[in-house]
């Protein structure tokens, strides 16, 4: 299975191809001159960040380009197509041929499950449509058709699913009938682009174990879009990696990812956090990003604060629950146990991770905190004050020293407000600044801090890149020169090589600052750079909290090992061969008066607690 | 039982706007004039005896809270009791409504029929030439106020070409000028309506992937683009269709049109207190009516809410 491939012509065979946007004269190029080849039963990585063009090559090849308002100006894609004998240049095919190509002999999976599905037809007829169009059978026969896909990707109950709508369905299940419906007449090449990215961790180790075991069941040749070096590893035979629209260099997963020709390759993989990278050292650790080097007086992260200083914030048996009404009488029936009796303490300078997946309750944790969900019992002390007892005064000067950075750096600036307005904003609700002069000088400062220039200031969020934007959301966050800051997912949207210099100035600004970080987040590897402690949270419960090294080189609580288990390894060559734990996460969602068990932590050496296993 | 608590919820807020309603329009029309007069006329014999006499026959020297609540009865029986010049109120409402209701009904067929195929064609050719047309169109049609259109098809198709009658309504043919007018009015909003909502679908992942899935371009409009972008239009179209209905006063009187606008106008003039009030009580009461059809019916389109 290494290099047979090479005799036998490709089964596609993309050359020079141009996409371009907009018109003839001021035409914007999303692909510039791509060329590779695809061959039978082999995975095809093309990885490469946000803009390189990855998304739109895959529309191309499927003749779909014309429906965004981009089209192929130049090259050939030739298709070895069985339904018409013969090899055919995808981008001369007719509108009729080529729908008959799509979804029968070309299929694809998109990158977000839950807008993917129509929300107003059944998954059967959604299925069924596909298989009608191409297979001409008759309705009890998709039927039969599409029941046998759905129990190949081994959904439960499929029969009852056929007459489910989508929005009754999680986004891993979502997923899997994407998967199903591209698969179900099966295709030569399936186009899978970013098809886990959306979900959460546990459950992408399920898709792309469905992915390539149906692969080799059905002799798929896949053509897997990706950014996540660590999952393109673990799924591809051969690696193209594109940059700005342009080719950047191919060659097997060994050679590209193992060693890397190309600078840009090379610095892509620099960036990507590697999960167990770090074991020894029990410090976070900047990333290491070729061309820049870091600020120098931080080059070592202090080590654990001192347990025998005060937390900046302890927080203990912590409970928020999110009332679910219904019935006659809009009597609360069920409630979201969102977050139950958490208790933990961050030191002046310590970065704790609270790690978990959807619906774990770790932003509530973050919300709770930052006062802008009530909880239902516990405590929160501040520098040693009780929060909750404090008059709403002084409970305003502790939102003051908390700051929150949200997830999406496109939502959560004001695009109708100068940069620097919106930098200074909460200074002036503080009363840190009084006048215009002194909010200028301090939204230069700000800028500075989060190395932007000074003059960025007069500009609009519009005019920020992603990075540029999640940094401005930082530099926001430091205007009250706040103790704690909450960072609820703020590097998931980042592209890896961005994600890698946000971290670093996180990094930078804690030892300069003596910072303390509440870091939420789902993505262990990261996790592994910048925590100093780690809490692990599994339906709105703690199941096991430590120091970085405790929690990654020794985890003891069975969801801790599955967390870790499912992170994909980057390691080309490393094939996961078990089956992950099948199954969904389940809800938090319980009845009244059905209180959950709670867990009993328990210490089972110097700062490390593990939580009881339930059965 | 979500959807009996929600039929529930509505049927009380349905009651309590038409008490709010009738209220306020009863305490309204009292204050503009004094039927008595109207009736006596102006023969000067009339004396002030004459009047107290006229108004103790009609009710109106009872206290305005009793007056009030003896119509509320008639309102609940359905029987609407006396007009003060005309007869039995409801004799009346029997003609009216179903002219109003047939005329709001036509409008707003010859509204969809223009605006639905417009509003796609315009969506699907965005920043076309056609696009561009139907646009400028539509902002011409918001415009112009409608009487004013009412009046221009009168001349050119009852005058200067007299094909079609310009008032009343004898035959079917009565309906088409005030029903064109009225839907050309709606027009104007609906195809923009039609025309953001498309755009909006058409956009969605799941339409590129019915593409993908190698679905013809008719399919992937008409099946899963337009029956996602028809539960904001239904919405819509639902809202104005209440709308409609009170307000077709000016088309009705344009046309003469023997509707509930025409019968509200004149029980106005007339200080016809019974009659106003059953016809504005009856017209609240089909907006709040309709209203909860366009809630109920949303729900059959859209899974995600029928599903509780």
């Amino acid at each position: 299975m290494t290099t047979s491939s090479d005799q036998a012509s490709p089964i596609l065979s993309v050359r020079d191809m141009i996409v371009e946007f907009g018109v003839s004269d001021a035409a914007v190029r999303a692909v510039d001159s791509l060329s590779f080849d695809l061959h039978a039963n082999k995975t095809l990585a093309i990885v490469g960040e946000s803009g390189s063009g990855k998304s739109i090559s895959s529309l191309a090849l499927l003749g779909l380009l014309k429906h965004i308002g981009g089209k192929i100006t130049s090259g050939s894609i030739a298709f070895q197509s069985s339904l018409l004998g013969k090899t055919i240049d995808l981008v001369q095919a007719p509108e009729p041929v080529l729908r008959k190509i799509r979804g029968n002999e070309i299929a694809m999976i998109f990158q977000e499950p839950m807008t993917s599905l129509n929300p107003v037809f059944t998954i059967g007829s959604q299925m069924g449509e596909t298989l009608a169009v191409h297979q001409n059978l008759n309705k009890k026969d998709t039927r039969t058709k599409a029941l046998e896909f759905l129990d190949l990707v081994r959904l439960p109950n499929a029969k009852r699913l056929l007459d489910n709508f989508p929005h009754q369905l999680s986004g891993g299940m979502r997923q899997r009938v994407m998967i199903a419906m591209a698969l179900c007449c099966q295709p030569k090449i399936l186009i899978a682009d970013e098809p886990t990215t959306a979900l959460d961790v546990t459950i992408q180790a399920q898709i792309l174990h469905i992915i390539r075991e149906l692969q080799a069941e059905m002799g798929t040749s896949v053509i897997f879009i990706s950014h996540d070096m660590g999952v393109v590893s673990e799924m591809a035979d051969d690696v193209l990696v594109m940059k700005a629209s342009k080719f950047v260099e191919t060659g097997t997963v060994r050679d590209v990812l193992g060693a890397p020709k190309e600078a840009y390759t090379r610095a892509l993989l620099a960036a990507v956090p590697k999960i167990g990278s770090m074991t020894g050292t029990s410090a976070p650790q900047l990333f290491d990003i070729p061309g820049v080097t870091g600020d120098a007086q931080v080059s070592a992260i202090a080590p654990v604060a001192a347990p025998e200083s005060v937390p900046v914030l302890e927080v203990e048996d912590l409970t928020t629950r999110y009332d679910i009404r219904g019935g006659f009488l809009n009597k609360i029936t069920h409630r979201v146990h969102a977050a139950e009796k958490v208790s933990f303490k961050i030191y002046p300078g310590e970065t704790l991770a609270l790690v978990g997946e959807s619906g774990s309750g770790k932003s509530t944790v973050g919300k709770t905190i930052q006062q802008l969900v009530e909880p239902v019992s516990g405590a929160m002390r501040y520098h040693g004050r009780d929060i909750f007892s404090l008059p709403s005064a002084e409970r305003k000067a502790f939102q003051k020293q908390t700051q929150y950075v949200f997830q999406d750096p496109y939502g959560s600036m004001n695009p109708r407000k100068s940069v620097g307005e919106s930098l200074v904003e909460p200074a002036w609700v503080h009363g840190l600044v009084t006048n215009k002069v002194q909010a200028r000088d301090m939204a230069a400062d700000l800028l500075e801090k989060v190395d932007l220039p000074a003059d960025y200031a007069t500009r609009y969020p519009h005019q920020f890149s992603g990075g540029q934007r999640q940094r401005l959301c930082i530099a926001r966050a430091l205007a009250c020169d706040p103790s704690l800051i909450i960072a609820d997912e703020a590097v998931s949207a980042l592209d890896v090589s961005v994600q890698a210099q946000v971290v670093n100035l996180m990094m930078e600004l804690q030892a300069k600052q003596n910072l303390s970080y509440l870091f939420i987040t789902h993505d262990m590897a990261v996790v592994e750079r910048i925590s100093h402690r780690v809490a692990v949270m599994y339906l709105g419960q703690i199941v096991e909290i430590g120091s970085r090294q405790q929690i990654f080189e020794n985890p003891q609580h069975p969801y801790t090992k599955r967390l870790l288990a499912a992170v994909p390894v980057l390691d080309p060559g490393h094939r996961p061969t078990r089956a992950p734990l099948e199954g969904e996460i389940p809800s938090a969602l319980r009845a009244v008066g059905d209180e959950p068990e709670p867990i009993v932590l328990k210490q089972i050496s110097e700062g490390h607690f593990v939580g009881h296993a339930q059965q | 039982m979500p959807i009996f608590r929600f039929v529930f919820q509505r049927l009380l807020q349905a009651i309590l706007v038409t008490v709010a309603v009738t209220l306020f329009v009863s305490f309204a029309i009292r204050l503009t004039g004094d039927p008595a007069i109207m009736l006596a006329g102006d023969s000067s014999g009339v004396t002030e005896d004459d009047l107290a006499r006229i108004r103790e026959a009609l009710g109106l020297n009872q206290p305005f809270l009793v007056q009030y609540w003896d119509f509320m009865k008639t309102l609940v029986t359905l029987d609407f009791g006396e007009s003060f010049f005309r007869g039995s109120v409801r004799d009346l409402i029997a003609i009216a409504l179903p002219s109003t209701l047939l005329l709001a009904l036509a409008s707003m067929a010859v509204s969809i029929m223009i605006s639905l195929p417009l509003g796609i064609h315009s969506a699907l050719h965005k920043g076309g030439i056609s696009d561009q047309i139907i646009r400028v169109l539509s902002l011409v049609g918001l415009s112009f106020p409608n009487f004013w259109l009412g009046i221009m098809l009168v001349l050119l198709f009852s005058i200067t070409f007299p094909i079609l009658p310009a008032s009343g309504f004898a035959t079917g043919q009565s309906l088409i000028l005030p029903a064109t007018t009225i839907g050309i009015i709606l027009t104007a909003t609906n195809v923009r309506l039609v025309r953001t909502q498309m755009l909006e679908t058409l956009s969605a992942q799941y339409v590129m992937v019915a593409r993908a899935k190698g679905l013809s371009e008719a399919s992937v409009i008409y099946k899963h683009a337009l029956r996602n972008a028809a539960i904001s239009i239904i919405t819509f179209l639902g809202l104005q269709f209440g709308n409609l209905i009170g307000g077709l006063v000016i088309i009705e009187l344009v046309f003469n049109w023997p509707g509930m606008g025409t019968l509200s106008i004149e029980a106005i003039s007339q200080r016809d207190y019974p009659l106003l009030q059953a016809t504005v009580s009856i017209l609240a009461i089909m907006i709040v009516a309709v209203n909860l059809a366009v809630d109920l019916v949303y729900g059959l389109i859209d899974p995600r809410i029928r599903v509780a």
